[in-house]
């Protein structure tokens, strides 16, 4: 039903003046526009100019157009160990890539080469895109360059120059993804293979093959490496690159629609498989249509184009010397996840020991935030956080297992919220790189070399993966004291009784581990830990936000919405404006009470403080402020916030009543539904929080709550969402809706006569269901 | 911790851990030496190391945590970065390669010049004894300087590393000669 609503449509010439704009806003369907509360308020707020295009669907753009003049593949390199002078470049195609040859071969060869047959490593290469001169392998010089940027952001979390109506639709994703850290990445998959050969002096032939990429997903190109690596044994010739080269920027993505920051966010927490699909037939309607005006193709080929089974990754084929080979191409990329890593594996690498027999680690603030034995996963995470220099160690292990250990750990920090860490990652690297490797403050990185393990002085934790143990550097900088920790020492002082409660996992990580350790013992899979992750790091910034309000007075991590005031004068849940539901005020992460949010905020002081000068502080604040409209349609009010309050306070019917209003008003067009949609994940109950405004003892609120599923319901995502909402709650719209039906018009028909057969077979009783809701609503508040 | 336990039991049962870094030019045998120590009674053939070799040996209730680092001349500066915490320096030279002895020679005073490795003891393997046209191990002896060296605890010993011909002689004399030195 929904497939022919505009997606995310927005206009450019609206966007230059979007604040004077009165046009009303645009209701998701017509059957609707009668119902809502249209234009009364929506000049308070950014309009997102989504009205004027809604009758004509913007055009879907493609993540990877046609004529992009980027290449999947920039370089393909070869290498190979020779006997005499060790690791040398052999070719590179299509010309050298600039920097240090010897250093690249040496990078292609990993440690111990000689006694496996094949193995794979990941490595990156800070390169310009445009100058060739500059090129440094590790994070080296653009230290300079981020330092600069970081001083202009602090002054200003400035965004009223920004052109609102940007990024909304993903067009500066590039922008959204590296936020201004220099020029992206280039990712380096490499294959290298041991051949023992008699007829050669000294007995083996070891020759290495790397693909040079900006896309993140650079494993799918693993089969095409295998093949192309072994065609280039039997003819060792830049031909053999070129062939290879040719094949893979061949490689068609431009039916892959772009989606936007909120899109990205719901379809990635999301196991529906069609989530999107309108966008996926949208831009192949429009390739039809191209090429029905070009008449260069017949009909008969527009079968061609196949809808993905599942939305989240896009299928697509490389051809290599006429085989094509299948690839998956993942739809959402979030900023921090490179290759084919699992979470999961390297969950359980570090808990089967610790589960066994635990050892207690040396306390440091930063990373024992649980005690000493606090789990090691957290240690990581922590110590990731806090911009500790980090070892994966893999004796005897393949190169490529330590560099998956690494990316894994830099998406685990991440969340896919995080950013700096893979730009200070070295997946795999070795003792000729260690100099350079020290000179960067705080890294990640990937060695098969136990020598690593003797010198403690080159990190401070070392993460040893055939054992599965953690170990905290004795060498490690000792946490200073700052004015977060002072102040809550203070508050310490004088109210003893919080101590009290120091055994009781004050950070909650305890918990959470054991949450993850169930999900992944219950086989919940790859993707439902990353959206754990992702909560747990959100929860983190939500967490630092509130600290830095509590204690600084003002937080750089949330910008509050327009009406809103910093907590000690803006009461949660007081309406600014009378006249106004959506003015709604409050913000931040949600306690349930004072007590609990000062033991965890104290619990988190030197977590929170380790965290506040890293790189990723800084360019967390930087995407906060880039994000604000993107990622913020609704600014008022903090949705988050409120939705928050639903699911874990026990509120009065007229807190409940004014949160539904404030909903109900604020959240209408395309992208406010979307931002609503990413608060109320699949895997945390959905709409089931929202659905429990079908059963306020008010009738307004009832039928606000209404008029919002509708729109949830025939919004291309939403419409999953209002699927997976349990019959209880359907049975409640329906009854609100039919009452208000048979008070409006006595004698008229429900729209759909089936759907109030299915609310009449089961809404005998409407009165005790409303109170079974409310008790079950209660029940789950903790 | 662990560590530390097996320390213990190691002086109470009188066995002995010591950590060997065993170097040389590229093509003088260590990773030969290594397997063979290794595996003793098996034919050995390797090819070049890339990067390092590690392996644990017992021999005469000392347990030997042998290292043998690949020796092209690009890769020899990362040696150094093995020097610490090295109780003995196993040198392998290709006896035949006359060519390259005075090569061997000066890094093999490179490294034994090296502060962290004053303190360890110094093996020479005078390697590949069958090879037509080899030195004998006084005349390495007399082309690396040895006699030059003073504080220093040395030994020369004449080898084939594929039979395995003087291997175990040389790590005999490690053995032997690790008890004077200082606990760590």
């Amino acid at each position: 039903m929904a497939s022919t609503l505009p997606y995310r449509p927005s206009n450019e010439t609206l966007s230059t003046n979007p604040k004077t704009n009165g046009l009303p806003r645009l209701s998701p369907a017509p059957s609707f526009v009668g119902r809502s509360p249209s234009g009364s308020h929506s000049s308070t707020r950014r309009i997102s100019a989504d009205n004027v295009a809604g009758h004509k669907p913007r055009r879907c753009k493609s993540q990877y157009p046609v004529d992009s003049p980027e290449r999947h593949v920039e370089y393909i390199l070869v290498a190979s160990f020779h006997i005499d002078r060790g690791p040398i470049m052999e070719h590179q195609y299509p010309a050298a890539i600039s920097g240090d040859e010897s250093m690249l071969a040496e990078l292609m060869l990993p440690d111990q080469t000689h006694v496996r047959s094949q193995d794979w490593t990941i490595f990156f290469l800070h390169k310009d895109t445009s100058g060739d001169d500059e090129e440094e392998t590790e994070a080296g010089k653009t230290k300079k360059k981020r330092k600069s940027k970081y001083r202009g952001n602090e002054e200003g979390a400035d965004i009223q120059n920004e052109d609102p109506d940007e990024g909304s639709d993903g067009e500066s994703s590039d922008d959204e993804e590296e936020g201004g850290e220099g020029p992206p990445l280039m990712y380096v998959l490499n294959l290298v293979n041991t051949k023992q050969d008699n007829t050669v002096r000294r007995g083996a032939v070891v020759k290495a093959m790397a693909i040079c990429t900006r896309h993140s997903f650079l494993h799918i190109y693993k089969p095409l490496l295998l093949l192309a690596l072994e065609d280039y044994f039997k003819s060792p010739y830049p031909e053999t690159l070129a062939s290879l080269y040719d094949a893979v920027n061949n490689m068609d993505l431009s039916l892959m629609p772009k989606m936007s920051i909120l899109e990205r966010h719901i379809l990635q927490s999301s196991n529906t498989k069609e989530m999107f699909i309108e966008k996926f037939e949208q831009i192949i309607r429009q390739r039809e249509e191209e090429e029905s005006e070009d008449g260069e193709y017949s009909p008969k080929k527009i079968s061609r184009y196949l809808l993905p089974r599942d939305t989240h990754e896009f299928e697509s084929k490389v051809v290599y010397h006429d085989i094509p080979i299948p690839v998956k191409i993942p739809t959402v990329i979030w900023p921090e996840t490179v290759g084919d890593f699992s979470l999961v594996k390297l969950i359980q690498t570090f808990s089967g020991p610790h589960a066994t027999s635990p050892q207690p680690f040396p306390s440091h603030p930063h990373l024992t935030t649980s005690g000493p034995f606090t789990h090691p996963i957290i240690v990581l995470v922590n110590a990731i956080l806090t911009q500790k220099r980090v070892v994966f160690l893999g004796h005897n292990r393949p190169s490529g297992e330590v560099a998956e250990a690494v990316l894994a750990a830099c998406a685990l920090a991440s969340g896919g919220i995080l950013r700096g860490f893979t730009r200070h990652a070295f997946p795999y690297t070795d003792l000729t790189k260690v100099d350079d490797l020290l000179k960067v403050p705080g890294f990640i990185a990937g060695v098969t070399n136990p020598t690593f393990d003797n010198h403690p002085e080159w990190w401070d934790v070392l993460c040893d993966l055939p054992t599965g143990r953690m170990k905290i550097s004795s060498h490690v900088e000792s946490a200073p004291v700052t004015e977060g920790l002072l102040f809550f020492q203070q508050q310490n002082a004088l109210s003893p009784n919080h101590t009290s409660n120091v055994n009781s996992d004050p950070t909650g990580d305890n918990l959470f581990m054991q949450d993850i350790l169930r999900s992944i013992a219950n086989r919940y899979g790859e993707n439902a830990i990353r959206a754990k992750w992702r909560a747990y790091i959100t929860k983190f910034t939500r967490v630092a936000a509130a600290f830095e309000e509590t204690v600084y007075g003002a937080s750089n991590l949330y910008i509050i919405g327009p009406g809103e005031e910093l907590s000690p004068d803006s009461p949660t849940g007081q309406q600014a404006d009378a006249a106004d539901p959506s003015s709604l005020r409050g913000h931040g992460y949600v306690w349930p009470d004072e007590i609990a949010k000062q033991r965890e905020l104290s619990a988190s002081v030197s977590r929170i403080e380790g965290w506040r000068n890293t790189r990723s502080y800084y360019s967390y604040i930087q995407d906060i402020a880039a994000m604000y409209f993107p990622a913020r349609p609704i600014q008022r009010p903090d949705l988050h916030h409120h939705h928050d309050r639903l699911r874990t306070l026990k509120l009065s019917h007229a807190d409940s009543a004014a949160i539904y209003m404030a909903l109900s008003h604020a959240v209408k067009d395309y992208a406010g539904i979307c931002q609503l949609l990413t608060v109320a994940p699949e895997n945390q109950a959905g709409l089931f929080y929202l659905s429990m405004g079908l059963f306020h003892p008010d009738q307004v609120v009832r039928e606000a709550t209404v008029d919002l599923l509708d729109r949830i319901a025939s919004h291309p995502a939403g419409r999953h969402f209002w699927t997976h909402l349990s019959r209880f709650a359907k049975l409640g719209y329906f009854r609100v809706k039919r009452d208000r039906d048979a008070a409006q018009s006595p004698i008229s028909g429900p729209a759909s006569p089936t759907m109030t057969n299915l609310g009449t077979s089961f809404g005998g009783e409407p009165q005790s269901l409303v109170g079974v809701a409310l008790g079950a609503s209660m029940s789950r508040r903790s | 911790m662990g560590g530390q336990v097996s320390k213990m039991m190691g002086r109470i049962f009188g066995t002995k851990e010591m950590r060997i870094l065993m170097l040389g030019l590229d093509a003088a045998g260590k990773t030969t030496i290594l397997y063979k120590l290794k595996l003793s009674n098996q034919d050995v053939t390797t090819i070049p190391t890339v990067g390092f070799n590690v392996e644990s040996v017992t021999y005469k209730n000392v347990k030997f945590n042998v290292w043998d680092v690949g020796g092209q001349d690009k890769i020899r500066p990362l040696w150094r970065h093995y020097y610490s915490g090295t109780q003995g320096l196993i040198f392998v030279v290709d006896s035949s390669d006359t060519a390259r002895l005075e090569e061997a020679r000066s890094e093999l005073h490179k490294i034994i010049n090296d502060r962290e490795m004053k303190d360890a003891l110094l093996l020479v393997f005078a390697n590949k004894q069958d090879v037509p046209g080899h030195l004998s191990p006084e005349e390495v002896t007399q082309q690396l300087q040895l006699t030059k060296l003073k504080d220093k605890l040395w030994y020369v010993a004449p080898s084939v590393a594929t039979d395995g011909t003087g291997i175990f002689e040389g790590l005999a004399w490690l053995s032997n000669n690790v008890k004077t030195q200082p606990q760590k």
